[in-house]
């Protein structure tokens, strides 16, 4: 902080000054921010006895990059984190194929419904999860698929989808709002059919939009918690959030706790390492599928 | 075209939300023995469900916490998001760094973010609390068990905030950097000071905003159910029970809250925590007016 002293002194000594507090707040926030992580990753490096010594950040006894090893092969990591791979990539792919036209249509074209439509999944947005689970495991647990194991993944990615589709259209909706007609009308005078004109100029148009909501599908779908603990009653089937709470509950009685902060950070580490890339885009997103 | 583009998200919006959402309601009023049992096997109760959950202690207490977690919890967020989204906007250096830590918390994995909080923060032997107030000298205050019965609500509470408050905060900071530059230098010329300007100038204008962040905070108090399920053991906790855990015990759980299986009763708090989201949004529309100023 001293060095940041200095250099504001050149620019202008008042103005910072008057900063001041909000600085102090702001970076005690960030300090206790970045301590959190940093010492869970330390800890995720140590041992389980220098952490009870409270030694996690002098590592006495080395680096020990085994607890990773050890929490990805035998704490059964890999299979919840190749499961949550596969959920959130297909789940992302299929949403943008599925809403983006639905939200093309609804920003574009009046017709009977378009409104309803519209209200529909923006009060979806705020209806709680609660509301729907029952019915759904009903249906589900009918079908008597629970314990065959691809016809329950592509249920999951089936719940993952649906649950996003308000979300994402709405998402999508604005943007395509804001997107010029006059391709289109000159797409038309071209002779160029309606569906064609949507996949060949408008839906690359909007990339950016697609590009930022399947960013936050990805960390929404790769973190969803209710669900896959209703639905994926098997470790085959469990995506990280769930099996990394199964994991906590048996190292409290095995009292691994450096493999656990490994198993923490690496369920940490796919939308945080996104997030290193993309917190710019990721920002901007947030506030754009609401409005103020 | 239309509706060859619109049908796959329509109908697949029917079957995850239109049919659950009336399925459910009709269920609340049914006593269930499974929520697998077919509809021939349900028994009419009319509004018994709702009766009886509001004379069970453990469902009361639960309405309890969450009514808390929404009040105290929204206020500490919204006001501390608030602090931040000012603090951000008013030309500090590193605005761009200072926002992108503080979101961080929002993209981690609930379950990840408990963890650190109740495994690290408040852990007993090495957390970062007891570091910490044994360095400043307060042994006394260290030994607090954080997790214990009586602390595990504010506990959860505060590491429930701590994800939120970046969320908010953009929220708030979007509709702060809306509003014109040029009023903010005509209140400084006129002579308003920093504080006169958020008072009278600030705060009215981010009205809306404030709906929407209050909008956004009670849906996500809705759905609370993994910080509860973490700071709690496997039997339910009395300080960190929420309605969608206690739904979750009765229906798919075992655990010590559950006295009698009725999918009724689950289906009955979904209802109860729609309802109040619906009651929130209404009072919140009638008490802060938009009124659609041009800014």
């Amino acid at each position: 902080m001293a060095k940041e002293d200095k250099v504001k002194t050149k620019w202008n000594l008042k103005k910072e000054l008057r900063l001041a507090p909000g600085y102090v707040v702001i970076i005690l926030w960030v300090l206790f921010t970045l301590i959190l992580l940093g010492w869970i990753l330390a800890a995720s490096l140590s041992t389980t006895a220098d952490i009870f010594a409270g030694k996690a950040l002098e590592f006495p006894t080395g680096l020990h990059f085994e607890n990773y090893t050890k929490a990805w092969g035998d704490g059964g990591v890999a299979t919840f984190f190749m499961n949550s791979l596969l959920y959130s990539l297909v789940s992302c792919a299929l949403l943008v194929v599925i809403c983006a036209p639905a939200a093309y249509v609804l920003a574009r074209f009046t017709f009977m419904g378009n409104k309803i439509i519209q209200t529909g999944f923006v009060s979806a947005m705020g209806v709680p999860i609660t509301m729907i689970v029952l019915p759904l495991f009903c249906v589900v647990a009918n079908m008597g698929i629970l314990n065959n194991i691809t016809a329950s993944k592509v249920t999951l990615i089936f719940l993952y989808v649906g649950i996003n589709i308000p979300y994402t259209t709405i998402f999508l909706l604005t943007f395509f709002a804001n997107l010029s007609r006059t391709y289109e009308e000159a797409a038309a005078i071209d002779g160029c059919p309606p569906t064609r004109t949507f996949w060949k100029i408008m839906f690359p148009m909007a990339q950016s939009g697609i590009i930022t909501v399947t960013i936050f599908n990805f960390i929404n779908i790769w973190n969803e918690y209710f669900l896959s603990l209703i639905f994926a009653n098997n470790d085959a089937l469990r995506p990280v959030a769930v099996g990394l709470y199964g994991m906590l509950q048996s190292m409290q009685y095995t009292g691994n706790w450096a493999g656990m902060f490994a198993a923490v950070m690496i369920v940490f580490l796919p939308t945080f390492i996104l997030y290193l890339f993309l917190s710019e885009k990721i920002i901007g997103g947030v506030t754009g599928g609401i409005k103020g | 075209m239309i509706v060859g583009f619109l049908a796959p998200a329509v109908i697949i919006f029917s079957l995850v939300f239109l049919y659950p959402i009336c399925r459910t309601v009709i269920m609340s009023f049914f006593k269930i023995d499974s929520v697998t049992a077919a509809t021939d096997t349900w028994q009419f109760v009319g509004i018994g469900n709702y009766q009886k959950l509001f004379t069970t202690d453990i469902f009361k207490t639960a309405m309890f916490n969450i009514a808390r977690i929404w009040f105290i919890g929204g206020l500490i967020v919204l006001i501390i998001s608030l602090l931040f989204g000012v603090i951000l906007t008013s030309g500090i250096r590193g605005k761009k760094f200072f926002r992108a830590i503080i979101y961080l918390p929002n993209i981690v994995s609930a379950v990840a973010l408990a963890t650190m909080w109740l495994q690290y923060v408040y852990s007993p032997k090495f957390g970062l609390l007891k570091s910490f107030l044994d360095a400043i000298g307060l042994h006394e205050l260290a030994k607090t068990q954080w997790t214990a019965p009586e602390h595990v609500f504010w506990a959860l509470l505060f590491a429930y905030c701590f994800g939120m408050i970046g969320y908010h905060m953009l929220i708030w900071m979007s509709g702060i950097e809306r509003i014109s530059p040029e009023y903010y230098e005509a209140a400084t010329i006129d002579g308003a000071n920093k504080i006169q300007q958020f008072r009278y100038m600030t705060l009215p204008l981010l009205k809306g905003v404030l709906k929407t962040n209050i909008t956004m905070w009670s849906v996500s108090t809705a759905a609370f159910f993994v910080w509860s399920q973490l700071f709690s053991s496997v039997t339910a906790n009395k300080g960190t029970i929420v309605p969608v855990q206690y739904m979750y015990m009765n229906i798919f759980g075992a655990g010590n809250a559950v006295t009698e299986r009725n999918a009724g009763y689950g289906a009955a708090i979904g209802i109860i925590l729609c309802i109040c989201i619906v009651v929130i949004f209404t009072i919140c529309n009638l008490l802060i007016k938009d009124d659609d100023l041009e800014f």
